[in-house]
């Protein structure tokens, strides 16, 4: 699952029709876009719309998946080409000074840059770096909501010191992201594969819900159940979470003492065994 | 050697020349300033395992705290025992290490400010009014594995070379013992060689060298006149530990002179509460973390019964190959 914030519609464009996002639906001033795997949201310009999008947009995810976050747009850059894609290695929101620090765990061409967020279009360009609207708002919110190697920002230089921001149109907004499509796709992937990969690391024990609905179990007792089920998928994954004695018990205490029991009674092992875990 | 794509930078750190020097070995790596190292390193919502597939390099400052008291128990006979950490963070990903309970990063962070390590090095020195003191390196990270970034090998043991009372180990897992072998054995440093069994190195000691290159390694230090030691920590449990640990034994003893060592250590798997439940949300499919274990006083260890078997079985192994005098387990009680 990948959540995408935009803020120009001329910059989601592209992305709605390469990635076929079809299911659209509006609140408030906000438009999203959706797929099963993939949702858009449209912020509007500007850090605080971003950030608004950005929870908006998470609270909408009821998916139990791990989300990657990727906000795209355009960038003021002192000196880079337009056209030049920026993944951001910092982020720096110019009016408070703080910065943030997006982890790049992957090998891609696209160039790392440092990103200035600030509050109006930048035509100074004092600084050897990235200047948007909006990624200082978007990071910290998405940051929230899932590790912060999964939340990226992508960034297309369209304005530079030889050619103003004010110069920028929708057709060229438009552009400018649909020549990065491949290597936005190529990150997005990346960030997919990655969240899959987080999200099958710590699936629960697919009979955990049953054996949870048969007895009545304490805040607390529910994570000593899902601490022995999380045992139980490790040593023995090819035997359903139960016990035959379990039918006899009649509480919660006493199916977590037999659970323990049995699997304290198991021989350690160091070796992963094959995951093929029956409810 | 990892080939760090970025490297942070703290302001105050910029222009030393240790940084230059690193920053000159990678020189496409993009080059990210930070205030304190601590806006990187620290914050929450990071995943210690994602990153570990590709950690950074930081480069920082360290102000203080830099030479702490070791913990009751741990030490090799001296009576004033102290640890410092030049770097955090491993090359290595050893399951069982407690690093990845510890800390929310995994990028590796090197205090370049070596200089200020050894003041207060210097300062422990003089306060202990001439009675030996004993240093350990190799706590947050491996003494040597980073060697070719950290020239912490051709600062530090110069320096304790100058300094006889002041003893240093330095504990490794890593073969980047050239630094070593280009300089004269120092005498009052110990290189300690960190070993499992050949069944646990495979499982639980991922990027490690082999047990044999770590081996060979040891014995081409001792040929060139350094002291070397044995350390077995963590001791880990299987059902047939002991073939394991006595086959383990037998491999490293029959190329080493057990007499010859200057010391061997054990201990068994145990840490904070808090760090265990950290790598177990981690590694929740990781086998280790599903055996069972006793929950004492804050700590996570095998159940005592079981932790004094196996220190006694390795102890009694152990003696048929090296001195009593040179054995020390490991009595930390949490």
């Amino acid at each position: 699952m990948i959540n995408v914030v935009v803020a120009l519609p001329a910059e989601a464009r592209p992305l709605i029709e390469f990635y076929r996002l079809s299911d659209k639906t509006s609140i408030g001033t906000f438009r999203m876009y959706r797929r099963a795997d993939m949702s858009l949201i449209v912020s509007g310009p500007g850090k605080v719309a971003a950030a608004a999008a950005t929870a908006l947009l998470a609270g909408c995810n009821t998916s139990k998946q791990q989300a990657a976050w990727l906000n795209i747009g355009i960038a003021g850059h002192a000196s880079c080409a337009t056209g030049q894609s920026l993944l951001a290695h910092r982020i720096t929101d110019h009016a408070t000074g703080k910065s943030w620090y997006p982890p790049q765990l992957f090998d891609l061409p696209t160039v790392t840059s440092s990103l200035i967020t600030v509050d109006a279009p930048e035509n100074s360009y004092c600084q050897e770096v990235a200047y948007d609207m909006e990624a200082s708002g978007y990071y910290p919110v998405a940051s929230r909501f899932s590790s912060t190697e999964l939340v990226q920002c992508f960034k297309v230089v369209s304005d530079n010191r030889e050619q103003s921001s004010a110069n920028i149109t929708a057709e060229g907004c438009r552009q400018l992201v649909t020549q990065k499509l491949d290597e936005i796709d190529a990150l997005v992937r990346a960030l997919v594969s990655l969240a899959q990969e987080y999200t099958s690391w710590r699936a629960p024990h697919a009979g955990l819900e049953q054996l949870s609905r048969q007895w009545r179990f304490t805040v607390s007792q529910q994570h000593q159940l899902a601490e022995l089920a999380r045992r139980w998928k490790v040593l023995i994954p090819d035997q359903p979470l139960w016990l035959s004695e379990l039918d006899k018990k009649k509480n919660a205490a006493a199916v977590l003492q037999s659970l323990q029991q049995h699997l304290d009674s198991l021989p350690p092992s160091l070796v992963q065994k094959a995951q093929n875990a029956r409810v | 050697m990892p080939v760090f794509s970025i490297i942070y930078i703290e302001k105050q750190v910029a222009n030393h020349p240790r940084t230059q020097d690193i920053c000159a070995r990678f020189p496409d790596a993009a080059r990210v300033v930070c205030d304190r190292y601590g806006e990187v390193f620290n914050p929450n919502s990071q995943d210690f395992r994602l990153q570990k597939r590709k950690p950074a390099l930081i480069l920082a400052h360290k102000h203080k705290g830099r030479v702490l008291e070791t913990p009751d128990g741990y030490g090799l006979g001296g009576h004033r025992n102290w640890y410092f950490s030049h770097m955090l963070n491993c090359l290595y990903d050893c399951r069982y290490c407690f690093l990845q309970g510890m800390y929310r990063s995994a990028h590796y962070v090197l205090y370049v400010n070596y200089e200020d390590f050894g003041t207060d090095i210097d300062t422990i020195l003089a306060a202990a009014d001439s009675e030996p003191c004993w240093f350990f390196s190799g706590y947050d990270c491996d003494s040597l594995a980073m060697e070719p970034v950290s020239a912490f090998v051709q600062h530090f043991l110069p320096f304790f070379a100058r300094r006889p009372l002041a003893h240093i180990e330095l504990r490794t897992k890593s073969t980047q013992i050239r630094s070593l072998l280009k300089m004269a054995p120092v005498a009052n440093a110990v290189i300690a060689f960190s070993f499992t069994p050949e069944e646990v190195y495979q499982a639980l000691e991922h990027r490690v060298p082999a047990i044999e290159r770590r081996l060979q390694a040891m014995l081409q230090l001792q040929q060139a006149g350094w002291q070397i030691g044995l350390r077995f920590d963590p001791l880990i449990y299987q059902e047939d530990y002991q073939l394991q640990y006595r086959g383990l034994f037998q491999q490293l003893f029959s190329q080493l002179n057990g007499a010859q060592l200057h010391s061997v250590s054990l201990g068994t798997f145990r840490l904070p509460r808090s760090y265990f439940k950290n790598m177990v949300q981690l590694y929740p499919d990781e086998p280790l973390f599903a055996g069972s274990f006793s929950d004492t006083r804050g700590m996570i260890s095998y159940p005592e019964s079981l932790e004094q078997e196996m220190t006694d079985f390795c102890t009694r192994e152990l003696l048929q190959h090296v001195p009593e005098s040179l054995l020390f387990p490991c009595t930390l009680n949490g």
